[in-house]
């Protein structure tokens, strides 16, 4: 029955705030439940640097412990073993680049498909202009004269606005413009959650090119480590650019 | 519905296409087939005044070159309610599909297509649209097709091949009515891939004047696109040519 209670959610009780006189005496005190954590995290230390010490109290001088076969000393002192330099060989360490790689490329993949997805219904409408519009003329006449505003049978203030400019026939008709007052200020609520879908967008945008970009030139380092005959070029032959390797043309078999 | 309106659609300068601005900033076409989307696209359900609801599918201009146009500001796509348009370069339909929204019931949508494998998606979405036609042939071919299209408002082509103008000069001569309208999507990189964009659009106004197609505009895609333009004109068989 207790089991039972005890599995199901029970209400959490808060200690209540400390009473306003006994702040400004003792200042802000620590609460009963951080108390506990951290006379936990105490007690546990405390246990084993007692238990260490018992350990070293009663060890055997005489023991054999099969790691002394390999273990030195110098000048009577212990040698720990160290990481040894050349632990993983060239291979080995082209594979871990793979998996790195791998795993970078995994990432940036993800990043591009959520941008995608985001993308779908996030147009970059009333972003400024980024291209260009020519019109056609039939001569320097037409074109000395030409007249954006009435050209596109907009008025002038529209001009900017190239995602929509309602013709001016449109915009006599109110209905067609906007759905009101109403929908504006819906429109300004919603403004706010745009916003932050555009900034995360562009956040997924830049954090896509860095990881790909990364994965690249891990790639080409790991190709770099790799087999064939090369030779590093100067910054003046690869374009200023660093690091960069050009391969001897080998006949593949 | 809590807390008012969720999303607010505005008519777009081009009928038959609209602006949903909320979580979604998007431009849409009405949905001519509720309830159902076409390529796994946004649908966007919003109650009138009347208490019935009107649903629109977001047009994705990253996907889109006539959509990216429509948002770059293009003066006209002469693709509207009621228009005939002949599609050269249909895919799978999935622009297509909101050039079949924008006609709507009275327009028709003469898609051509010649890969057979983005042509049975195409066949499949034009099954629930009795506006969009499939033609599964090669646009330079257009005698193959004469019999199933009739005279059109619009030939719009996006078949990214080097002689796209040819084959829109020749698609024209068929079936655009005089004084129709042609939009065609370049992608510079299709054409020629060493020479600056600029030029290569450049070239490809002067092949179009060739085939008495005449532009009247010229919008590049960017952000949507790089190194995309889409141009707008008129075709001119009968009168001399103006220089
Ligand atoms: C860039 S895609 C069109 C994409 C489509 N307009 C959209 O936005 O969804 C070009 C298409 O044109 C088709 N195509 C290329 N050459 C063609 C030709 N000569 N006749 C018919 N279709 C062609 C290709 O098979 C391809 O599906």
């Amino acid at each position: 029955m207790s089991s039972l209670r005890n599995a199901a959610k029970r209400k959490e009780h808060k200690e209540r705030a400390q009473p306003a006189a006994r702040l400004s005496r003792h200042g802000l005190l620590e609460k009963h439940k951080d108390y506990v954590l951290r006379a936990k995290d105490f007690h546990k230390k405390e246990a084993t640097i007692k238990h260490l010490r018992q350990k070293a109290e009663e060890r055997n001088p005489d023991e054999f412990y099969f790691a002394m076969e390999k273990a030195r000393t110098r000048d009577g002192v212990h040698l720990a073993p160290t990481a040894e330099a050349n632990k993983y060989s060239q291979e080995e360490l082209r594979l871990m680049k793979t998996q790195d790689i791998g795993y970078l490329q995994l990432k940036a993949q993800t990043e591009a498909k959520k941008v995608e997805r985001m993308q779908q219904s996030l147009h970059l409408i009333g972003a400024p202009a980024a291209n260009k519009h020519v019109v056609f003329v039939d001569d320097e006449e037409e074109a000395e004269q030409f007249d954006p505003a009435q050209h596109f049978n907009t008025v002038p203030e529209l001009l900017d606005r190239s995602y929509n400019r309602p013709r001016l026939e449109q915009l006599a008709d109110a209905r067609a413009t906007s759905a009101g007052d109403a929908a504006a200020a819906a429109v300004a609520r919603i403004e706010k959650k745009r916003a932050a879908a555009y900034r995360e967008l562009m956040q997924r945008q830049q954090r896509q090119e860095k990881l790909g970009g990364l994965a690249q030139k891990m790639a080409y380092d790991k190709e770099v480590m790799g087999k064939g005959r090369k030779r590093k070029l100067r910054p003046e032959e690869a374009g200023g650019q660093t690091g960069v390797f050009r391969w001897k043309a080998e006949r593949k078999k | 519905m809590k807390g008012g309106a969720k999303v607010v659609v505005e008519q777009h300068r081009h009928a038959g296409v609209f602006i949903a601005r909320g979580k979604e900033d998007a431009l849409v076409t009405r949905n001519m087939v509720p309830g159902e989307s076409v390529y796994g696209e946004k649908r966007i359900a919003v109650e009138q005044e009347g208490g019935d609801k009107i649903e629109y599918r977001v047009w994705n201009p990253f996907r889109s070159k006539l959509a990216a146009a429509v948002l770059a500001g293009v003066d006209n796509i002469h693709i509207k309610p009621g228009a005939k348009v002949l599609y050269l370069g249909g895919a799978s339909g999935t622009s297509v599909s909101h050039v079949s929204d924008v006609v709507g019931p009275e327009g028709s949508v003469y898609a051509v297509e010649f890969s057979h494998r983005s042509g049975r998606d195409l066949v499949n979405m034009a099954k629930k649209r009795p506006n969009v036609i499939p033609i599964i042939e090669d646009a330079r071919h257009p005698q193959k097709y004469r019999m199933l299209v009739p005279m059109v408002d619009v030939v719009f082509a996006d078949v990214a091949q080097p002689d796209q103008a040819r084959i829109v000069g020749l698609n024209s001569q068929y079936f655009l009515k005089n004084g129709g309208n042609f939009v065609i999507s370049i992608k510079a990189s299709c054409i020629d891939s060493t020479a600056p964009p600029e030029a290569v659009f450049a070239r490809e106004v002067k092949k179009l004047q060739e085939q008495q197609l005449k532009p009247k505009e010229q919008v590049t895609l960017e952000p949507y696109e790089r190194d995309h333009a889409v141009v707008v004109g008129v075709y001119r068989p009968a009168k001399k040519k103006e220089q």
